[in-house]
């Protein structure tokens, strides 16, 4: 068994409240951060411990942090991406709701080392449950002064917001969330100027996600090296993963980077209900699809990476052999078409027309050249979109195409769904 | 990404500092300045970027993805429209992929696209189709049902009809409307496929009409009203020419079929204006098919108006006048339209010096007595003959005494514009609220008459004398000055509300003394005039003046009677006022007034009636019939926009040509050719006739024009010269101005201004068709407070009362209005709204009461 880090505190019952999280410990990294390092050294501290954003990109957070301008005359603000909308992902949710402070906690520290004095936490508008225990989290935070004014009797003062997101996939890119903070249309901007420089109210802006923050108590209290030394050296560190799909277990899992996907799925998920894997879809359905052959792939930025996949939001699902591929790459594109905030010409047009041609072809009515058509259509909108929306939607319809080319086929040749 | 190539030249040239970088473009290697993009480098050596998102004025967006191009070294294709070079850069424009890509974008757009050309009004100059038949792939694989979002075309308003089908969200319109236009009508909603273009509740009802969305639209999504299937555009006969309305002087062109006006469009990089107009320019030119056009000369016969001809109607101003030798000059004057041309009205001052002996001239009804004592200090070094876009890049731009956003949209616009681009901070001052307010530094109200203690407030600041004034007058002066201290440059932009005031003579001498203090303490100092007019400079430097002669010269310079065989006179004429007046006593034998309407527009109805009343003979040459024209004893009617060629001046002291589009309707005539017909009437020759030769007797004696010459004027016109300082020496601190009330009155009574709304422009424009479906009917507009204090409501009848008369008009309630003020629009005739004013009062106390008749 692997020790469970952040799972510890989620599993225990009445830890979303603040008695109970100081009880195990909670807040103690803060105190620690606050009388014994300067923001240089916390900010040294997370470089040297390699933890990488868990939201889906992987860019180191302490680099991260080092590009907030030194001498600015303006706030610097920090933002917590929670806007968790991946389908197949809900560790962000199990976070807030289970254990906000860990979040809350790991937000002061990464705005004390950055010199932030207000920060924003992004939320899933259909989080409600999230939204209600982080509000009183807040409140209780501030209550025991963890927030506000002269933290801990510190210099160090900090005020914290609550922004419920509504309803938009894209508001999880980054400079969207910032447009949607500010009251704008959440369309993704031009970078440069990156957040760090120009972010919040043309401001410099730092923007993690919740299971990020939540990692940074534990660094303080356990230290880098600790966390270096679980999983593999390019990325480090615990990591959860959500389980879904036709597998026995689904659930959320923590398990140290880098163990395989084989492993996770028919030891840890206890396999799928057929009994045999089709394939996995391994980091939320930005990330093209891994076929059974390849399962034995590490589970971890670089090594997903390598194989031709990514990590993504770690939102693992998982299809047996009774799984249409034809439905998935369907169904997901639809998603992407329905989410795609319509302002560059590759993504609006192109998902919306790979999301036609897929659905007549679901349905039976395919025609052989659809399949030219939907290779063409990746080869337009693949590394021509504006931001990574349509880069992913691209990506994962081209891997579904690459690995069952024939699944297409024969719904073309049988003139129906072969599994349907 | 605010950096253009010119900018970085021009600023960085300023300090010696240009940093340049080399880069390579398809094989060309070149040097530009640092921050230069991308597409401007391949624009500039003549390399075709397709481009559907990227304007040059507007915010960059790069999501159409045409403009994407190689760049050795990066990963993915970039757009050129937002790359900035950098130093060793290689850059693509043309490899396979990058043409496949642009196949790749062009087959996506026309996926959904109706593909309805043939009836479609930008069929033949749609950026979609010119791309498509340059960049296309020329066949399509989607076969699939296209996305429809209605099968009718939505009205979204008067002049914008608008077809989402065809929309390729390349958000030109929304852009233009927000970040120019400043209007913020236009929006988007929705995501996706389902992204759509619209104004609040799917209506424009409430936007400026301008139709720059319109122009801007690379598709035929958004479309002109007026111009729905008129024409195609190949077979329309097009004519540049500038806008006859306000002093803006935009560049626009007249499209016409078959001799009928179809449209007027802007071009993109044309003119002061690029690809903008405003409602009035855009719309507004259709009054020339009015329908009140004179055309046929008119003679009192019996107390009526009859058709004559030229002939007769010549015989009998000979016949009244009789031999000019004997005339008295004293007792003729003549009133000119600040609208006719630079040669019409130089030709005009001739023929009232040189025919009929008299320097009684004037050009506007509207300005105060007294001004033109203190012009000339201003006309000669310190007005900036210089591009307005130039003025505006001053650190800090003060704007005094002008609604700005009615009377030169799209000067607004350039200010608007350039401040989102530019550090310098804007100061406002008027008594409207204007739409610049929000993007101001601070704004000011205040009432026409009070800006020449605003004047000498920010004198004596300046020179660090303490003067003493109440918020919010002191609070703006404090803040104003501060900037203007620490600025390196000022621009100062004066309008006409300042010019219609009694103390404006003293305004404008404070003026002076403050915009030579400013030079004299280094500063880089602009001044420009916002007329309201299109050719009021023109009319000034024309010499249609009582004290001046062409060029602000003075009555009895040399040169003059050498020119025209004739002396000038050179005791000094009356101006308007006191024409007027002379008139009212029975002292005047002749008025002649050339596209002027007092009755109409003189702020003292009464006295313009016993004016018109008393003259000996009241000739009136005009295109359109107006209240006076109707108490003419002779009409003589002349061309109307359009129908003849000229040249004006703009506020920018740039000489533009207006062109003829068509000839002058029925027997009308020339108003060059008039005048010349006139002065042979009584046997003198103008000598002068043709636009050409006019143009040139004016270089020859206006020193602003030396060198130029009318063939030479190209579409970007022709800037006049400044010459040396007029006038005396240091101003000597001219006289504190007397203080005003301002708007705190305590009788209920509101302070009445006026001047152009935002549809109209003089009276020109209520024979517009276009613009009168939008507002017909006048109004009163006051703040909403001051409505609920009198328990008024937004479109109640009321009564508008001065000590003079009154009027009934429909009250608006502006919640931006000042407590105290009230605007009644000047362009409308039927409520006779200058029966409210008298002579020498300006702004005018007025009680506003409910109107209970039926």
């Amino acid at each position: 068994m692997y020790e469970k880090i952040l799972l510890k505190n989620l599993e225990t019952p009445g830890c979303h409240d603040i008695g109970t999280y100081e009880a195990r410990g909670g807040y103690k990294a803060l105190a620690t951060v606050l009388k014994d390092y300067s923001p240089g050294d916390l900010i040294e501290l997370v470089k040297r411990s390699n933890l990488r954003g868990r939201g889906g990109a992987g860019f180191p957070t302490g680099v991260k942090w080092g590009f907030v301008p030194k001498d600015t005359d303006k706030p610097i603000y920090l933002c917590c991406n929670s806007d968790e909308g991946e389908p197949g992902t809900f560790k962000d949710r199990a976070l807030m709701e289970k254990d906000p402070h860990v979040m809350i906690e790991g937000m002061l520290i990464a705005a004390y080392a950055i010199g932030s004095e207000i920060s924003y936490n992004y939320i899933r508008g259909e989080y409600t449950l999230s939204i209600e225990r982080v509000e009183t989290a807040l409140h209780q935070a501030y209550e025991r002064g963890f927030l506000g004014k002269n933290i801990l009797g510190s210099d160090f003062s900090h005020d914290m917001y609550v922004h419920r997101g509504a309803g938009a996939y894209i508001c999880g890119e980054e400079t969207a969330l910032l447009e949607s903070i500010e009251g704008r249309r959440a369309q993704p901007k031009l970078k440069p100027p990156f957040p760090a420089v120009a972010g919040l109210y043309e401001c410099p802006t730092i923007i993690n996600n919740t299971e990020t923050f939540a990692y940074l108590p534990h660094i303080v209290e356990r230290g880098a090296e600790w966390f270096r030394g679980i999983g593999p050296e390019g990325s480090p560190g615990p990591k959860l993963y959500c389980l879904s799909g036709q597998v026995k277990k689904p659930g959320l899992y923590e398990f140290p980077m880098g163990i395989s996907l084989r492993e996770m799925v028919e030891e840890h998920a206890g396999g799928t209900h057929s009994g045999k894997v089709k394939a996995v879809i391994p980091g939320g359905v930005s990330a093209p699809l891994i076929p059974e052959c390849d399962l034995d792939v590490g589970m971890d930025f670089d090594s997903l990476a390598a194989a031709g996949s990514m990590l993504g939001s770690a939102g693992v699902i998982v299809l047996d052999d009774t799984a249409c591929v034809v439905r998935v790459a369907t169904r997901i594109m639809e998603f992407f078409n329905l989410e795609s905030c319509g302002k560059c010409t590759p993504c609006r047009e192109g998902n919306d027309w790979a999301a036609k041609v897929l659905r007549r072809l679901e349905a039976g009515n395919g025609r052989r050249e659809d399949l030219d058509q939907l290779e063409f259509l990746c080869d337009s909108i693949f590394g021509t979109s504006f931001c990574a929306l349509g880069d992913a939607a691209a990506w994962s319809l081209g891997a579904a195409l690459k690995h069952f080319r024939e699944e297409f086929e024969r719904h073309i040749d049988e003139g129906k769904c072969p599994f349907h | 990404m605010k950096g253009n190539a010119r900018f970085t030249e021009r600023e960085t040239g300023q300090e010696g500092l240009i940093h340049m970088v080399q880069l390579t473009i398809d094989d060309i290697a070149v040097d530009v300045p640092e921050g230069t993009l991308v597409l401007e480098v391949a624009l500039a050596q003549g390399i075709d970027v397709p481009t559907f998102c990227y304007q040059k004025r507007l915010s960059p967006l790069a999501s159409c993805r045409m403009c994407l191009v190689a760049i050795e070294g990066a990963a993915k294709l970039q757009p050129a429209c937002v790359t900035p070079v950098m130093d060793g850069m290689v850059v693509h424009t043309a490899t396979e992929q990058v043409a496949k890509i642009r196949a790749s974008m062009l087959e996506l757009l026309l996926a959904n696209h109706p593909l309805d050309c043939p009836v479609c009004d930008k069929s033949g100059e749609c950026e979609l189709q010119d791309m498509v038949f340059e960049y296309g792939a020329g066949v399509s694989r989607f076969q699939d049902e296209k996305r429809v979002f209605h099968s009718q075309d939505l009205s979204l308003n008067q002049v914008i009809i608008f077809n989402s089908n065809r929309c390729i969200q390349c958000q030109r319109c929304v852009r233009i409307c927000e970040e120019v236009v400043g209007a913020v009508a236009l929006g988007t909603v929705e995501k996706g496929m389902d992204t759509a273009i619209t104004g609040f509740e799917n209506s424009l009802e409430s936007c400026d009409h301008c139709g720059n969305c319109i122009e801007v639209c690379p598709v035929g999504a958004l479309m002109s009203q007026p111009y729905r299937y008129k024409a195609r555009p190949w077979d329309l006969v097009e004519t540049d020419t500038t806008c006859p309305f306000c002093g803006t002087g935009c560049q626009l062109t007249v499209s016409a079929r078959d001799g009928q006006l179809a449209r007027v469009t802007s071009k993109y990089e044309t003119g002061v204006n690029g690809e903008t107009l405003c409602v009035k320019g855009r719309y507004g030119i259709d009054f020339i098919d009015g329908g009140d056009r004179i055309e046929t000369p008119l003679l009192r016969r019996d107390g009526t108006l009859s058709a004559v001809t030229w002939e007769e109607a010549y015989a009998a101003l000979r016949e009244h006048i009789g031999d000019p030798a004997a005339v008295n000059g004293g007792r003729i004057g003549g009133l000119a339209s600040a609208q006719q041309s630079c040669e019409t009205l130089y030709l005009f001052q001739k023929m009232m010096r040189t025919v009929f002996g008299t320097n009684n001239l004037d050009s506007s009804n509207r300005w105060a007595a007294g001004i033109y004592d203190a012009l000339p200090g201003l006309f000669g070094d310190l007005y900036s003959r210089r591009p307005l876009d130039e003025l505006l890049e001053a650190d800090s731009i003060l704007v005094i005494g002008s609604s700005v956003t009615d009377d030169n949209p799209v000067s607004d616009y350039l200010i608007r514009a350039t401040l989102r681009n530019r550090t310098g901070k804007l100061f406002l001052a008027s008594a409207r609220p204007s739409r610049l307010d929000k993007d101001s530094t601070a704004h000011l109200r205040l009432l026409p008459g009070d800006e020449v203690q605003l004047i000498a407030l920010l004198d004596h600041a300046l020179a660090g004398m303490a003067g003493e004034a109440a918020a919010p007058l002191g609070e703006f002066v404090q803040q104003a000055v501060t900037t203007v201290k620490s600025a390196a440059s000022v621009t100062v932009l004066v309008g006409v509300d300042l010019l219609r005031a009694p103390q404006a003579n003293l305004a404008l001498q404070w003026l002076e003394r403050f915009l030579r203090r400013l030079r004299g303490s280094g500063k880089q100092v602009g001044l420009q005039f916002l007329f309201d007019r299109s050719n009021q400079m023109g009319a000034w430097e024309m010499g249609v003046l009582p004290g001046h002669l062409p060029g602000w010269r003075s009555l009895g310079e040399a040169g003059f009677e050498q020119a025209w065989g004739k002396p000038p006179p050179r005791m000094p004429g009356a101006d308007i006022h006191a024409m007027l007046e002379r008139c009212a006593d029975g002292e005047m034998d002749l008025l002649y007034l050339i596209g002027s309407d007092p009755l109409a527009a003189y702020p003292d109805r009464d006295l313009v009636e016993k004016a018109l009343s008393s003259v000996g003979l009241l000739v009136v040459q005009a295109a359109h019939h107006s209240a006076t024209t109707a108490r003419a004893d002779i009409v003589l009617p002349g061309a109307a926009f359009g129908e003849e060629t000229g040249t004006v001046i703009g506020n920018e002291g740039r000489v533009q040509i207006i062109r003829e589009i068509r000839r002058p309707a029925g027997r009308a005539r020339r108003n060059m050719e008039i005048l010349t017909q006139v002065a042979e009437t009584f046997d003198c020759d103008l000598g002068a006739a043709t636009p050409q030769e006019v143009f040139a007797e004016i270089a020859q004696l206006v020193p602003s024009f030396q060198g130029l010459s009318l063939g030479d004027i190209s579409a970007a016109g022709a800037l006049t010269a400044s010459t040396p300082r007029v006038g005396g020496e240091e101003l000597d601190g001219p006289p504190m101005p007397t203080r005003s009330n301002g708007l705190r009155l305590d009788n209920g009574k509101l302070m009445l201004v006026t001047g152009d709304c935002g549809f109209h422009s003089g009276f020109a424009t209520e024979q517009s068709a276009t613009l009168s479906g939008i507002l017909k009917d006048s109004y009163v507009e006051i703040g909403s407070t001051d409505g609920q204090a009198k328990g008024l409501a937004q479109g109640d009848n009321v009564i508008v009362r001065s000590g003079r008369g009154e009027t009934r008009l429909k009250l608006r309630l502006n919640k931006n209005f000042p407590p105290g003020l009230a605007f009644i629009p000047e362009n409308f005739a039927h409520p006779r709204l200058n029966q409210l004013f008298s002579q020498g009062e300006y702004p005018c106390p007025v009680d506003i009461l409910p109107d209970h008749a039926p």
